[in-house]
């Protein structure tokens, strides 16, 4: 059962703000990826081509490594907590479920982690 | 507060959705359909996430990867991406709003309206996107 101060509760509603926040962050992430490089050529209906040097500048202007780094976090979070709710839906024994949790836990990590380090290059090489 | 104690009721009477939809009605389709476009966005992140991670063996490797991922074929993959993502998220509205109680008695009708909302949002985009495809 969900109640308050319950830690499952917590993790229902965490599931509801960031899916909120990735309708937002989603579209701006989309947009300023792909639209605008689009519209900035869309004279000649030539495509940019997306390239090291095109990201890196992209990156750089104020705000947008951030919100790349933002919605790494929240993005992997909503998605592997929703994997874990299609898991829990099958009603799994205690056991396999502490498993189950903890290999999401590791993907989250190592997929942070990698994603991270990714997104440093752009900044820093 | 409104949110919260609606919130709280609707996950202590109704712990799964699933449980008091009839097996192929509309909310049961787009409860299915939230399930299964999740499962496929989880998949295309951890691509994504490996695809621009190529950046990690020089800037020279990321345009190789890039220049392969932007043949035309994925663009058109790509409108199916955003058709995914649109639905995913304007259902997910669709079901925060029941949490809340906002709309139970016309919850088919939503689904509909997040189905109508994907296919124009889908449209929009490939619009956008025509100098990709």
């Amino acid at each position: 059962m969900r109640a308050p101060g319950m830690p499952g509760f917590w993790w229902w509603i965490l599931q509801r703000v960031s899916g909120l926040l990735l309708v937002v962050l989603i579209v701006a992430h989309g947009w300023f990826s792909h639209f605008v490089p689009i519209s900035n050529v869309q004279a000649g209906l030539q495509a940019e081509p997306v390239v090291f040097d095109a990201v890196k500048r992209r990156l750089a202007q104020g705000g947008f490594i951030a919100l790349d780094f933002v919605l790494l976090g929240v993005v992997l979070y909503h998605g592997l907590n929703g994997m874990r709710n299609i898991f829990l839906e099958w009603g799994p024994a205690a056991r396999r479920q502490h498993l189950v949790e903890g290999g999401l836990w590791v993907v989250g990590l190592v997929a942070f982690g990698f994603g991270a380090r990714t997104l440093a290059v752009f900044i820093w090489d | 507060m409104a949110f919260v104690s609606g919130a709280l009721k609707a996950a202590v009477l109704h712990p799964g959705v699933a449980a008091r939809r009839p097996r192929y009605s509309t909310g049961w389709w787009a409860w299915l359909l939230q399930r299964v476009t999740g499962v496929l966005l989880v998949a295309y992140l951890l691509l994504h996430i490996g695809v621009i991670s190529s950046v990690q063996a020089g800037a020279h490797a990321f345009d190789r990867v890039l220049a392969f991922v932007q043949a035309p074929v994925f663009a058109y993959l790509d409108i199916v991406l955003i058709a995914i993502v649109l639905y995913h998220g304007a259902n997910g509205v669709r079901v925060i709003l029941l949490d809340m109680g906002v709309g139970n008695r016309h919850q088919a009708a939503m689904a509909w309206l997040a189905v109508l909302v994907t296919a124009a949002g889908t449209a929009f985009a490939a619009y956008l996107g025509r100098p990709l495809l």
